[in-house]
């Protein structure tokens, strides 16, 4: 072997932390995500709903601006936890269309490209980048729902007074749990979908779908077995036996909540589980 | 800190398809080519070097560190790979920049480092241009640019002079020099077999996932006794050089060359064979050139894979 000249110095200067090497991910995917206009538009839709709700409190706890107009407004107008379950539940709504349009684009690019190696050949590990990837996901639909509800309870409490907080401080839990499942569960079917399905609309297709589908193939379920448990496979009624339950709201979707969160917990653990199948450094040529 | 790469019995199946098996090295710094036909597993072997795959059986150690602890590996070791994978819509300095920061690196070391790295590969022009743009063989050196911008030991390279031309290859092959006579490591795969032989301190070459010969080419020729040394003559008296050297007994055939001006001798014993030459010619041969005819990569490939090529 020849003999070499040892003149190697390695990069001696101080790292970031590791925890927060995930965060690198999101920074393009915004920048490539604002560029487009239409969901530009379609995220400042998302905050009309919330203004509303603003505008409700606001005349709920100033009953005497209807009543200069002539209105009834004391029987019609009141703020209780409802209003929050039907804000999440409008809220909801719109982050499903906002997940079938971001959801696709995050993933399937960078296994098109080929661009697993190069993510994954640094001290970067696949959970980081499923972090890093769902981290835009649940930075965007956080923007459009627990966040917006937590100002409107904030702004509750400001006009209501301490009584009423007091009394109702359980609904911020409520809507920060009730919000976070839901957006759990939505980035990672989403990313799931995206790792799996290379086509960005086929993708952003199934994501609506698996919704559309699997209440669907619920409902007929429930009528040709005579149960109820066909329900489960309707992500919108689990959700909602959930919500319901956080808001202490009755609910008839025909399931018990427990049974509500072991069908989310299923769900959330097929993603995970295709997630991790799908996102690695190699593929296999057979 | 080793300054080695130990490859320990190492095997790796993707369910039933075999990647590489019972496969042990232990690599020198260096330039170090992997070579063999498609599918033989020097992909695999890169992807297992670099933690990128976990062994199914066997362990490795990269400068006396496990593969399995990345925080620690890829701070000595980059890696680039065979194919175009640039995540959509970054502009190369975006490129390097980003995967720096996913290795940890603060901003203002990363604005530094980048630019440092695009300059070595002479991408400056380009570097605020979309990678969608660039031509292949500026893919090929932005990949490089990124595996060599935060400054590795150990670098290895699927298919690196893929696409380049001839100036930007020599550039690049030169770089690679540059790199092994700093005691780094630099493992390269390629097909192109007449480089490999250029560039390389030792090959490793593989078929249907197993090693069949590694080392210094010379040293890996040298010990394939089936196959004898090949030795091209040019000389004055022909005939009469035939002659004499047919009368070694280490000498299996000799073929003069059709204008008479030469000829090819196939030998068991190379040294012997040379020192013998030496004294033919103090009697007066006039001998021009000596030059192995068959001492390359090349050969060893025929020899070596193309055997196992053809009976498929």
């Amino acid at each position: 072997m020849a003999v070499y000249k040892r003149t190697y110095a390695a990069y001696e200067g101080s790292f970031t932390p590791t925890w927060s090497r995930f965060l690198i991910l999101p920074r393009y995917s915004f920048a490539r995500l604002w560029q487009s206009k239409f969901l530009v538009m379609f995220f400042m839709t998302c905050f009309f709903y919330p203004l509303g709700c603003v505008a409700y409190i606001y005349l709920a706890n100033n009953l005497s601006i209807l009543s200069s107009f002539g209105f009834p407004a004391g029987r019609l107008i009141k703020v209780e936890p409802s209003l929050f379950l039907y804000f999440c539940w409008v809220q909801a709504a719109f982050t499903y269309l906002l997940t079938a349009f971001i959801g696709p684009s995050l993933i399937s690019p960078d296994l098109v490209n080929g661009a697993m190696p190069l993510y994954l050949c640094r001290p970067f590990s696949r959970t980081e980048y499923i972090a890093g990837k769902m981290s835009v996901l649940v930075f965007l639909l956080s923007l459009v729902t627990w966040i917006p509800g937590l100002i409107l309870f904030v702004i509750q409490c400001s006009l209501a007074g301490w009584e009423w907080t007091r009394a109702n401080i359980w609904i911020a839990g409520s809507i920060f749990v009730g919000m976070m499942i839901w957006i759990l569960v939505l980035s990672l079917l989403a990313l799931a979908l995206s790792a799996w399905i290379k086509w960005k609309i086929a993708a952003g297709g199934l994501v609506l779908g698996v919704f559309f589908a699997g209440a669907g193939f619920g409902t007929a379920l429930n009528s040709v077995m005579r149960t109820k448990y066909g329900t489960l496979l309707n992500l919108t009624e689990v959700m909602f036996t959930i919500w319901s339950k956080l808001f202490r709201w009755q609910a008839d979707t025909g399931i018990s909540v427990e049974a509500a969160w072991i069908c989310v917990s299923v769900v959330c653990a097929i993603c995970l589980w295709l997630l991790v199948r799908r996102v690695r450094a190699f593929e296999v040529v057979k | 800190m080793s300054d080695r790469i130990q490859v320990d019995n190492v095997s790796r199946f993707y369910g039933e398809v075999l990647g590489v098996n019972r496969v042990t090295l232990s690599i020198p710094p260096g330039i170090t080519s992997l070579v063999g036909p498609n599918g033989s597993g020097k992909t695999t072997l890169m992807n297992l070097i670099t933690g990128l795959v976990r062994p199914t059986r066997g362990s490795i150690q990269v400068l006396g560190i496990s593969p399995a602890d990345p925080e620690r590996l890829f701070r000595v070791c980059a890696y680039a790979t065979q194919f175009d994978s640039f995540p959509r819509g970054m502009t190369g300095f975006q490129f390097i920049y980003s995967y720096l920061r996913l290795s940890g690196l603060p901003h203002a070391d990363c604005q530094r480092t980048t630019a440092f790295a695009i300059g070595r590969v002479n991408l400056g022009e380009a570097a605020h241009r979309k990678i969608a743009g660039y031509s292949k063989g500026m893919r090929q050196r932005i990949k490089l640019a990124q595996a060599i911008a935060h400054d590795p030991r150990v670098l290895v390279l699927d298919e690196p002079l893929n696409g380049l031309d001839p100036l930007v290859r020599a550039e690049t092959i030169a770089l690679f020099r540059e790199f092994a006579a700093e005691g780094r490591h630099v493992i390269v795969s390629s097909h192109i077999l007449h480089e490999v032989d250029t560039i390389s301190d030792q090959v490793i070459l593989l078929s249907n996932g197993y090693v069949v010969a590694e080392g210094q080419i010379r040293g890996v020729r040298e010990e394939m006794s089936e196959h004898p040394m090949q030795v091209i003559i040019r000389c004055t008296r022909a005939n009469l050089l035939a002659s004499r050297v047919f009368e070694q007994d280490h000498v299996v055939e000799v073929r003069l060359h059709a204008d008479g001006g030469g000829l090819l001798v196939k030998t068991r014993d190379a040294d012997r064979f040379y020192k013998a030459l030496n004294h033919l010619a103090l009697d007066g041969v006039g001998i021009e050139s000596v030059a192995p005819a068959d001492d390359n990569v090349n050969s060893l490939y025929e020899y070596l894979i193309g055997g196992e090529e053809s009976t498929r």
